[in-house]
């Protein structure tokens, strides 16, 4: 569909698709996902947005009946290639969730627990690991002095910041978001939302929202996707001001969806 | 955004127009005073000028309220924008009216000059202009104004030779001066006017293609 030019992409998509089963949920799409940027994929539901999120760092693998075609370069290399380790793509290309899901441990042990599995051991280098992700997600000083409590005890807003530090500490690139704010209250939601403004300073943010107005404040780029395809894509500032196809038109003023 | 936000968006449109037409009754009925010396028609267009505050303060509220609640986007933002354009053109062609009016009692059953010189014409000109702005709005149709341009060139040239004429007529005859100085100020209002139907044209492209251009 649409290829941004310029030379930062860190995601090149290409006519990709995908069935479940036998039905198609993506068709033929491709685009390009700008580097160190804040990329919104927005549209009416069920009409693939969260799917193509997933494609980014396989997790649609997860979905038996889930068959893919084309490609997905990161970097300039597809991450459906034969050969290519599932986990350690994740590692680069992080995701968050729509409902905060921290593992019932201790705050210390949720942001510790990725690079352990990734062979770290030397304790010293897990605190400052930890410190660095909790500030890097702005929760650091709301739990500083209790790194060691269970993460469950923290709120809603908080566990999603958790959520976002843990993704953060196996040093990823890119950071995906499925509804990051959804099951959140306006508060918040506003502290996730000017996170992700920062956020972008060192990693590529890709984001799935419900909500259009996150996508106009949030982005710098934002995709519409509608029946499995991606309609228009762009500047986020045009999108919002002069969308170029209709159906972005009757969707984001709200005559469908 | 619901059906109730498009709702809205129409009615406030046709309360739009309406305040539009106000303000160009108020320049077309200043010019017929002027015209035909009357001054009981300039007394009632000058009375029209606190309807015109009222409908201008109630629709720029309304307008603003519209954005705050609904957060439009788009076609929706820009058709409010254009409808604030519309409102406060419209606010500044009115008045211009009520100028117009007050220039009657000054030069009431004095002589008229030159007959008026190109006067009348350059005002059917520029309500004409108001007319096809107003218009284009109404019925979304950029083809209505394409000529915009034009028309405001013809406008200006007419200025600046009726200020010419008027500037022969005072060094012939001083006794002309206080009319003259009349006429003169009338033009340029009515210039003026003529550039805010531009201004309302220019936004009534951008609601309808998105696209900003200058009409001048």
């Amino acid at each position: 569909m649409v290829i941004m030019t310029g030379n930062g992409h860190i995601i090149a998509v290409e006519n990709l698709n995908l069935w479940y089963g036998g039905t198609i949920a993506l068709r033929d799409v491709t685009m390009s996902i700008a580097d160190k940027r804040v990329t919104a994929l927005i549209g009416p539901s069920g009409c693939g947005k969260s799917t193509l999120l997933r494609c980014f760092n396989r997790m649609n693998d997860l979905v038996e009946s889930c068959r893919i075609d084309g490609a997905v370069n990161f970097h300039g290399k597809n991450i459906y290639a034969p050969g290519v380790d599932p986990v350690a793509v994740r590692k680069e290309i992080g995701m968050v969730f729509q409902r905060p899901n921290p593992f019932p441990k201790s705050i210390y042990e949720n942001i510790a627990y990725g690079p352990k599995v990734h062979g770290m051991k030397d304790t010293k280098k897990l605190d400052a690991i930890v410190e660095k992700s909790l500030k890097s997600a702005a929760l650091w000083d709301e739990v500083r002095d209790r790194l060691h409590e269970s993460a469950m005890g923290l709120s809603g807003g908080q566990q999603q910041r958790l959520c976002i530090a843990r993704t953060l500490a196996v040093g990823p690139e890119v950071i995906l978001m499925d509804e990051p704010c959804s099951a959140l209250d306006p508060i918040a939601t506003a502290k996730i939302e000017c996170l992700i403004d920062e956020l972008k300073r060192d990693y590529t943010v890709v984001i799935v929202t419900h909500n259009m107005q996150q996508a106009s404040r949030v982005s710098d780029f934002t995709g519409l996707m509608y029946l499995g395809e991606l309609v228009e894509y762009g500047d986020t500032r045009q999108i919002f001001e002069h969308p170029r196809e209709q159906v972005t038109e009757n969707y984001i003023t709200g005559r469908f969806g | 955004m619901s059906d109730k936000f498009h709702d809205e968006i129409g009615l406030m449109k046709s309360d739009v127009i309406e305040m539009a037409h106000l303000a160009r009754d108020m320049l077309s009925d200043s010019m017929k005073a002027l015209v035909t010396d009357d001054e009981t028609l300039a007394a009632e267009v000058k009375a029209r000028k606190s309807e015109l505050n009222d409908r201008h303060a109630t629709m720029e509220e309304h307008i603003f309220q519209m954005i705050a609640i609904y957060q439009p986007v788009a076609k929706d933002m820009r058709s409010l924008a254009c409808a604030l354009q519309v409102v406060n053109d419209s606010m500044r062609i009115g008045r211009y009216g009520k100028d117009i009016a007050n220039t009657v009692r000054e030069i009431f059953e004095q002589p008229v000059i030159g007959n008026f010189i190109s006067i009348p014409h350059m005002s059917e000109l520029v309500i004409s202009m108001i007319d096809d702005a107003i218009l284009s709005y109404e019925q979304e149709d950029i083809g209505l104004i394409e000529g915009m341009s034009k028309r405001d060139d013809v406008v200006d040239s007419l200025r600046a030779s009726i200020f010419r004429e008027c500037l022969t007529y005072m060094m012939e005859d001083p006794g002309t001066i206080s009319r003259c100085i009349y006429y003169v100020m009338i033009v340029r209002y009515l210039e003026r006017c003529a550039d805010h139907a531009c201004k309302i044209a220019e936004k009534v492209y951008y609601m309808q293609t998105g696209e900003r251009i200058e009409i001048k």
